[in-house]
């Protein structure tokens, strides 16, 4: 009669220090991994800082032999690029990339936007798991791809329409660019909406707002970091692609006077001339300087971005 | 640091060894072994790349690895020690405009280049001479009727300052000329099927490129002082639009890069797969 | 009066609704519209002439009828270094900018700082890689040498896609998992990475298929030829990937039918990035499915 009661007892006595003790290894598992796991991570975060020095040494290296040879207004005011007579001027193409940047988001930001509310926010379940992956394959489609299709679809279309002999420029450059950075943009966004909790959309209907009011003036403002990030990563891919650019800006070192004027931004003057120039001459030294130039820019850009993004989000 | 790099080059040699055991299955008789790298000029990159095709066939283990960027990476890549060979559409051992010779290479001819004017298939004009082509480039010629065709604005199409083919054109063709940027109707392109693509689909523009790439109806190519652009035109001396293409080498070439280039430059190399590829046999011009 | 104009405001916010609702779903209409277009632009020029055997074959200078086989190996093989780099560090970076790093001047300036990086122009990454391997290292070309490269350029962007992952996780479920007296890391993995991880794969998906088309890159550091055989596992094999064939193709290769291997293979290059997207996902789906159902 003993036996039996003593017996339970032993069992559920092993069995709670059976648990105690895979209690106690799991925790000191999981401290191991803690431990372990947190300095992976800063592991991480170094060899990207690593990258991120490395790519700042190596162009800046170079770059900054430039005011050895030229002084810095030469390089940074003058907008006569004529390397052949020892001319380096890059002020054109810094203006020509704000203006390029300016208009590409001015295009793409409002679509990309636009098309992640619909997903996240408007269209059936359906419709969306069709639309995601195909503007996920849109960023697959290689640059060369899109800046054929530009060379011989867009630009003849151009040219009917403005009656140009040419069509190159920045209206054509912007608009392949606007197509290309869509999908980055618009997926982006579309995860950082979907991301924004229930229950602050259900708040906002339980007061009585329309579906409109509960997206501009509560899920987009939620949202709002994520989507400038999308802007940003968006806008940074504008800033530095060049296979496709190259094609139909034109590559004429001169300030864009019209959307028509056949022109070169930074990205596609150092695309067209880097592996064209000898290593040891002012000309490298003046690209390496234009592509920390862009480095630059686009940090400004960034901060620019970022400062007024915060804003919004502090009226909101 | 140079722990460091000690420390990785035993490591790369390590995984080269394990990969070449895994590779190293082909062993034939043949004692010729090495690893040739080519850089340069994008032009000779068919011929380069068909060379290294056959040329592995003979020598299995030789490992060729071709690229190229322009004319000008060819001899800079010699220089710096990251290629055996650097493709050149010059002979870089020597000044050209634009570029200082490179002291200490050797020029290796492996091959005649044609070059022609081209225009768009809506062009009225078939002939050109040096001088309209060099009022053309330089800006002064902006309408086609100056030149006897209909009135349509010229819109020039060239390639990006330091191409092997605007060098040799400049210096052929236009006698030296300048090209000068307009303010419109004028582009840049950065390579062979970009400058087709560009003429073959804008109206009234007028550019150049290799002889080999004339081929389908958007462009055609216009006759130079009034002899058509051919092969024949080139070997019987009467069309002077044309240079050697060259393989620069750090001195004289040895080991496998000397076999390669004496490849190239085979009867067999020549009369076959390089006139196939439309180039012209070097010594079709000696 | 006030409930006659809060009506007539209500009517006007729903109008306003309507109206933005169909402006939406035409603008989704025409963007679909373009995207189909180019698809169909891209894929009706070169599926009708594909072959299986175009996929296997070797390419040629001379004769028409070549192939991709080994340029179409290669992507595939230097696509899975770059990402066996760039995933685990990417992500890795992203979760310490998300849930370690302290919330001050330096941390948003290193946000910037790598933000920027995505607009350095990949060449200049070509031009790095081509310094550390061919020059530093004296390698060469290599498949190694543009992989390690294309894993550089991708970096900045997978760190900036988990980051945002991981901060868009609200912070109670994070609470919630340290009430219960766990590590920071258990957290990391059980409550906040679960949540995150649909967003990081979009990530990855967009860095998979930028890095399947990107060609700068690997001209300067694994060259524009192929050893020449097929299932040329050596990562020191020069490896010139399909986006770079494609270039080298539509721009300067002689053989004449260059248009029609151009167009195939940017078709091919389209449906190998849908693969690769359906790969990624697929195990998201499921896994979504399998939640779903034990929910029930």
């Amino acid at each position: 009669m003993g036996a039996p009661v003593h017996n339970l007892a032993t069992t559920i006595m092993d069995s709670t220090s059976k648990k105690e003790i895979s209690a106690q290894r799991r925790h000191k598992r999981h401290r191991v991994s803690n431990v372990f796991f947190k300095y992976y991570f800063l592991f991480s975060i170094l060899a990207l800082c690593f990258v991120l020095g490395l790519v700042f040494i190596f162009i800046g290296k170079t770059a900054l032999l430039l005011f050895g040879q030229i002084s810095p207004a030469d390089f940074f005011l003058s907008f006569n690029w004529t390397p052949e007579e020892d001319a380096f001027g890059a002020a054109a193409f810094i203006v020509n990339t704000l203006s390029l940047t300016a208009l590409t988001l001015l295009i793409a930001v409002p679509i990309s936007v636009g098309m992640a509310v619909l997903n996240a926010e408007i269209a059936p379940k359906w419709m969306t798991s069709f639309i995601r992956p195909i503007l996920d394959l849109l960023v697959g489609i290689p640059s060369i791809v899109y800046g054929y299709l530009g060379l011989t679809v867009l630009l003849p279309f151009l040219r009917r329409v403005s009656g140009e002999s040419l069509g190159d420029g920045l209206l054509a450059a912007a608009l392949v660019l606007a197509l290309m950075v869509l999908p980055t943009i618009t997926r982006i966004s579309d995860d950082a909406i979907v991301a924004v909790p229930r229950k602050y959309r259900d708040a906002a209907y339980a007061l009585g707002s329309t579906r409109l009011q509960v997206i501009t003036r509560v899920v987009l403002p939620a949202a709002s970091r994520g989507v400038i990030s999308a802007v940003i990563l968006g806008m940074t891919r504008a800033v530095g692609e060049t296979m496709a650019v190259v094609m139909v800006i034109g590559n004429t070192p001169q300030l864009a006077k019209s959307l028509f004027t056949p022109t070169s931004v930074l990205t596609s003057n150092i695309v067209m001339q880097i592996s064209n120039v000898e290593y040891e001459s002012t000309w490298n030294y003046a690209l390496h300087m234009m592509a920390f130039l862009l480095l630059l820019i686009s940090f400004v850009l960034i901060l620019i971005i970022r400062i007024l993004g915060r804003k919004r989000r502090d009226q909101a | 640091m140079k722990v460091f790099k000690k420390f990785t080059v035993t490591a790369l040699t390590a995984v080269i060894a394990v990969t070449a055991s895994f590779a190293g299955v082909a062993a034939a008789a043949d004692s010729l072994k090495g690893k040739i790298t080519v850089n340069g000029s994008t032009a000779l990159l068919p011929l380069t790349l068909q060379a290294a095709k056959e040329f592995q066939k003979l020598h299995p283990k030789v490992k060729i690895a071709a690229s190229g960027k322009g004319s000008v990476t060819g001899p800079q890549a010699v220089k710096k020690g990251i290629a055996d060979i650097g493709a050149c559409d010059w002979d870089a051992s020597m000044d050209v405009p634009g570029f200082k010779a490179f002291e200490g290479q050797v020029a290796n001819k492996v091959a005649v280049i044609p070059f022609a004017t081209i225009v768009n298939k809506n062009v009225g004009v078939d002939n050109l001479t040096t001088e309209q082509l060099k009022g053309i480039y330089s800006g002064k010629i902006t309408n086609w009727k100056e030149v006897g065709g209909s009135d349509a604005d010229i819109v020039v199409i060239t390639r990006s300052f330091g191409s092997g083919t605007r060098v040799n054109y400049q210096a052929k063709a236009l006698a030296g000329g300048d090209i000068v940027k307009k303010e419109k109707n004028y582009k840049e392109t950065g390579s062979s099927g970009d400058m087709k693509t560009a003429v073959g689909t804008t109206p009234n523009a007028i550019g150049y490129i290799d002889l080999v790439y004339v081929t389908g109806g958007d462009i055609k190519a216009v006759k130079y002082n009034g002899v058509a652009a051919s092969t024949d035109n080139v070997i019987n001396g009467s069309y002077k639009i044309w240079a050697y293409g060259y393989y620069m080498t750090k001195g004289q070439p040895t080991g496998a890069t000397k076999e390669f280039i004496n490849y190239v430059q085979s009867k067999k190399f020549q009369q076959g797969s390089l006139k196939k590829l439309k180039f012209i046999p070097i010594s079709a011009m000696q | 009066m006030s409930n006659f104009t809060r009506t007539r405001h209500t009517a006007r916010a729903q109008r306003r609704d309507k109206l933005a609702t169909i402006a939406l779903y035409g603008l989704g209409a025409l963007v679909m519209l373009l995207i189909f277009w180019l698809l169909f632009t891209i894929l009706g020029k070169g599926l009708p002439g594909l072959r299986p055997d175009f996929l296997f074959k070797q390419p040629e200078e001379i004769d028409a009828g070549g192939g991709i086989g080994p340029v179409l190996f290669n992507s595939f093989y230097i696509l899975f270094i770059s990402l066996i780099v760039s995933v685990p560090l990417g992500i890795g970076a992203g979760i310490y900018m998300a849930e370690y790093a302290p919330d001050n001047g330096f941390t948003s300036a290193l946000r910037m700082a790598v933000e920027a990086l995505s607009s350095v122009p990949s060449i200049v990454f070509g031009m790095l890689g081509l310094a550390i391997f061919a020059e530093y290292f004296d390698i060469g070309l290599t498949i190694l040498g543009g992989g390690v490269s294309l894993a550089l350029l991708n970096l900045p962007m997978l760190a900036r896609v988990t980051e945002e992952a991981v901060r868009t996780v609200p912070g109670e479920l994070r609470e919630a998992g340290y009430a219960l007296g766990t590590t920071q890391f258990h957290v990391i993995r059980k409550v906040v990475l679960p949540v995150a991880i649909p967003a990081i794969i979009t990530g990855v998906c967009l860095v998979a298929g930028r890095a399947f088309g990107e060609s700068a890159v690997i001209i300067l550091t694994a060259g524009l030829s192929t050893s020449g055989e097929m299932w040329d596992f050596s990562l020191f094999s020069p490896g010139e990937t399909l986006a770079v064939h494609l270039w080298y193709v539509q721009s300067e290769a002689i053989v004449e039918d260059a248009r029609q291997i151009a167009d195939k293979s940017a078709a091919v290059l389209v449906i190998v990035v849908l693969l690769i997207n359906l790969a990624f996902r697929f195990p998201l789906w499921f896994g979504k499915r399998r939640q779903g159902l034990s929910r029930k």
